[in-house]
């Protein structure tokens, strides 16, 4: 032998394989990812987070955060010409806001980076009809680990100017809150068009279904279902209902006592920032109801083609190899505690509940501005006339909810 | 945790193994350049967009017209290693993923090459000065070209393509991999990424550029004083250099020639060259021992493998490539691996000297019509320093070019 390069391509790919009996250094297991989506925003937030999360696996994690680090951003703007057609579009741009700031807070929640990518790019995220405030638009990842909210400039804007004071208070907990588990934040640009988005982690069940579920306040005006809301498949009740249906949370001492320390911290920090107006969602699990829909499922299934996980909440035959749901089977009514971290198990009933603050975004000052320009104080499908300051607003808000648990 | 070939891997909190395990260090891009880390960053971004796009089962006119451009404006974020602001296009990249493939260079090699460490700069000069870079593992070389050889190779690419899946990567002409635009401060640099010629571990001891022309075939006195001068025709005969391959080895370069010099005159291409290195057998066994001789004080991670075959005359750093076949196996002196030496040819037994040859066609984006404009601009047949006063045309200097390198092999 010794002549040169003799060989065809597939001979010269096999002498290679024959000669090194080592293996290769760099073994990459995952899949293809297409970020094919229903919606090319959908695509481009893939692609985009996908494109940032290994970004920063090539920078170094610093010892500890910069000021410069809560102004800074990332941008990065596609043009291609006869390329990768197929599931993206050609033209679009991503800005990543202080990706170093939400690296440190996926840290401190207990999130890995590569997971968190995982779940947002192995598959399209999916929509849900859950209605934030003034119709904002909600998706969750496949994996329904994480929530990503659709939200306005100025949402975007408030958030720079809480984000050290919340990184702070992050750092001070411990990760032990009931406020939004902010992951990252993003603005995407498809065809001209600006769309904000934010990630945080889902507050209800990844595997566990929710059959009921509440938005409370501890405010008493117009806190009601309306009727278009009652159609929806899982609507989200109010203060009002609530009360109405007589509906309990039972959790033991240990646990409300816990939970209720988190609360007054939680809404004292709001209150402090002068935010106002946000909820307390809350989740219901019946054990017992998910065992029955997940028998009728089964029965249905017997007569399709389709691979059953048996999980009873609808999760996709592919779904997520996300390492600790393939450990071990979890009984009826069981949750990790370290993925579903605001489960709490109820006491005598067979009940698991999902409770954590949503909607921490809007500003007494803004609020005020806003009214003023509308001469009146009710603003907005669906807000309350609400005459009560931050300070008020935690008090009352906190009382409403340490009532409710019994 | 640490993976076996001493990669830090993160900790994992989970007790099972995480499912995407992916042992490559973390990339920093460093480099003296800004525009060296932003051919990093550009080279691995795009090989990593390739991974998302399916392998077609042919390639298609519109590949051939392709491009893909990306732009980054990055603020407070990054700055240790990158310029804040950059762009980054990739010509055809579904046709240059093919020919890597073709060639048999897996994409993943192709980009630890480029952008683990970064490339380093070359000596040699191109025509008209065009800067030279070759990857930090030495297998590739990194071109600076100009526009006007980006056109040349979107006018040529199909054809070459075509000429390419027809002798299976079987060839010796250049070999593309890739080709770039970078804009950095607002300057665009263009460059295109070809198979290096040279081993990325024998020492080369001595260079020609050979053109089988007599006007001007000599190396200059500035060119002679460098490390590695590249001598030319008229230098190759007055030292009575002698190529001596052996009757089967001729045969089969020589015919690989021939079909690659009727293909260029073809595209009425011209003014190519035969890039000839030669790796002195003895005179490479003589200098490991003097590094090693001084070397021993110094602190040097071996891998424990082929002795010198790491850092022997090369100067490689010590830290050198983890691609599988440096540490695969023992070389002995004068050995390689052709499948990533492509274009070594022993001499032959009997032979004075033991040597190895690498010689392959460098330099072929000069279009026959653009010469002529470019001498008509210049109201003379003579444009550019250095080049010959040429009168023929692609098929008379691709016939004088065959029978030049026919007579001196033997």
């Amino acid at each position: 032998g010794g002549e040169g390069g003799g060989l065809g391509s597939s001979s010269i790919a096999a002498s290679i394989a024959s000669k090194t009996k080592t293996k290769k250094k760099h073994f990459v297991a995952q899949k293809v990812k297409l970020f094919r989506a229903s919606d090319p925003l959908l695509s481009v937030l893939m692609w985009g987070v996908n494109h940032s999360i290994n970004e920063l696996s090539h920078i170094q994690i610093p010892i500890m955060l910069m000021p410069d680090d809560f102004k800074a951003y990332s941008k990065i703007k596609v043009d291609n010409h006869l390329f990768n057609k197929e599931n993206m579009p050609s033209h679009f741009k991503f800005k990543e806001y202080c990706p170093l700031v939400f690296r440190n807070l996926r840290e401190r929640f207990g999130i890995d980076d590569q997971e968190f990518s995982n779940s947002l790019t192995r598959s399209a995220p999916l929509n849900s009809d859950a209605q934030g405030r003034s119709g904002a638009r909600f998706h969750t990842s496949y994996d329904k680990r994480y929530v990503i909210k659709t939200i306005s400039s100025e949402d975007v804007a408030e958030m720079h100017n809480i984000l050290k004071k919340y990184h702070q208070f992050i750092v001070e907990c411990h990760g032990n809150t009931l406020l939004p588990q902010f992951l990252g934040m993003y603005r995407l640009t498809v065809d001209g068009d600006e769309t904000y988005m934010i990630v945080t982690r889902n507050v209800f069940s990844h595997r566990l279904s929710v059959y009921k579920k509440y938005d409370l306040k501890g405010s008493t005006v117009a806190r009601e279902a309306s009727d278009k809301e009652k159609a929806k498949e899982l609507p989200t009740y109010k203060d009002n209902d609530f009360i109405n249906d007589g509906q309990k949370i039972y959790i033991d001492g240990e646990n409300k006592k816990m939970f209720l320390e988190k609360l007054r911290k939680d809404v004292e920090f709001l209150a402090q920032l002068k935010l106002m107006d946000y909820s307390l969602l809350v989740g219901i699990h019946d054990v017992e109801r998910a065992e029955q829909e997940e028998v009728d499922s089964e029965d249905n299934e017997a007569e399709d083609d389709g691979e059953s996980d048996g999980g009873g909440v609808g999760t996709p035959p592919d779904s997520p190899s996300n390492t600790l749901d393939s450990t071990k089977p979890l009984s009826p009514g069981e949750f990790d505690p370290s993925i579903d971290v605001y489960a709490i198990k109820s006491a005598p009933r067979k009940e698991v509940y999902f409770m954590a603050i949503i909607d921490i975004l809007q500003h007494y000052d803004a609020k005020k501005k806003a009214a003023h320009a509308a001469k009146t104080v009710k603003h907005g499908a669906g807000a309350e006339i609400s005459t009560v300051n931050p300070e008020q607003y935690s008090k009352r808000f906190y009382d409403f909810i340490a009532t409710i648990l019994s | 945790a640490a993976a076996p070939d001493g990669t830090a891997v993160s900790a994992s909190k989970t007790k099972t193994k995480k499912k995407h395990f992916i042992g490559q260090k973390v990339k920093l891009f460093r480099a003296s350049e800004p525009i060296l880390s932003v051919f990093m960053w550009g080279v691995n971004h795009t090989v990593n967009e390739l991974s998302n796009v399916p392998v077609p089962v042919m390639l298609m006119p519109d590949d051939f017209k392709a491009y893909s451009k990306i732009k980054v404006d990055n603020h407070l974020f990054n700055k240790e290693n990158l310029p804040s602001r950059f762009k980054f296009k990739e010509y055809c990249p579904m046709v240059f993923r093919n020919l890597r493939e073709r060639f048999g260079i897996d994409d993943q090699d192709y980009q630890n090459s480029l952008t683990r460490s970064a490339p380093l700069n070359s000596d040699s000069q191109g025509r008209f000065g065009n800067r030279f870079l070759c990857s930090y593992d030495h297998r590739f070389v990194i071109k600076t070209i100009s526009s006007e050889d980006i056109a040349e190779m979107h006018s040529i690419l199909k054809k070459y393509h075509q000429f390419i899946v027809e002798c299976h990567g079987n060839t010796l002409l250049p070999q593309f991999l890739g080709m770039y635009r970078l804009t950095v401060d607002g300057v665009e640099t263009y460059m295109v990424v070809t198979r290096n010629v040279f081993s990325h571990r024998l020492t080369v001891h001595r260079k020609y550029d050979l053109k089988g022309s007599t006007v001007s075939r000599e190396a200059s006195d500035k060119e002679k004083a460098k490390e590695l001068p590249t001598f030319k025709d008229n230098d190759f005969l007055n030292e009575g250099q002698k190529l001596q391959i052996g009757d089967d080895n001729k045969k089969y370069f020589l015919e690989k020639l021939k079909r690659d010099v009727e293909f260029l005159a073809t595209l009425k291409i011209m003014d190519y060259s035969l890039l000839v290195g030669i790796h002195d057998v003895e005179r490479a066994e003589q200098e490991e021992m003097d590094v090693e001789g001084a070397g021993e004080e110094e602190e040097y991670e071996n891998d424990g493998m082929g002795g010198g075959a790491l850092t022997g005359s090369f100067g490689t750093p010590p830290d050198s490539p983890g691609n599988p076949l440096n540490c695969g196996g023992f070389f002995g002196p004068g050995e390689f691996d052709p499948s990533v030496d492509v274009y070594a040819i022993k001499s032959r037994d009997g032979a004075g000297k033991k040597e190895v040859y690498f010689m392959a066609i460098i330099d072929i984006l000069t279009h026959y019509d653009a010469k002529k404009k470019a001498a008509h601009a210049a109201k003379t047949v003579k444009h550019g320093a250095g080049a010959e006063i040429s009168t023929v045309n692609p098929e008379q200097y691709s016939k004088r070019f065959y029978e030049f390198m026919s007579n001196i092999l033997s």
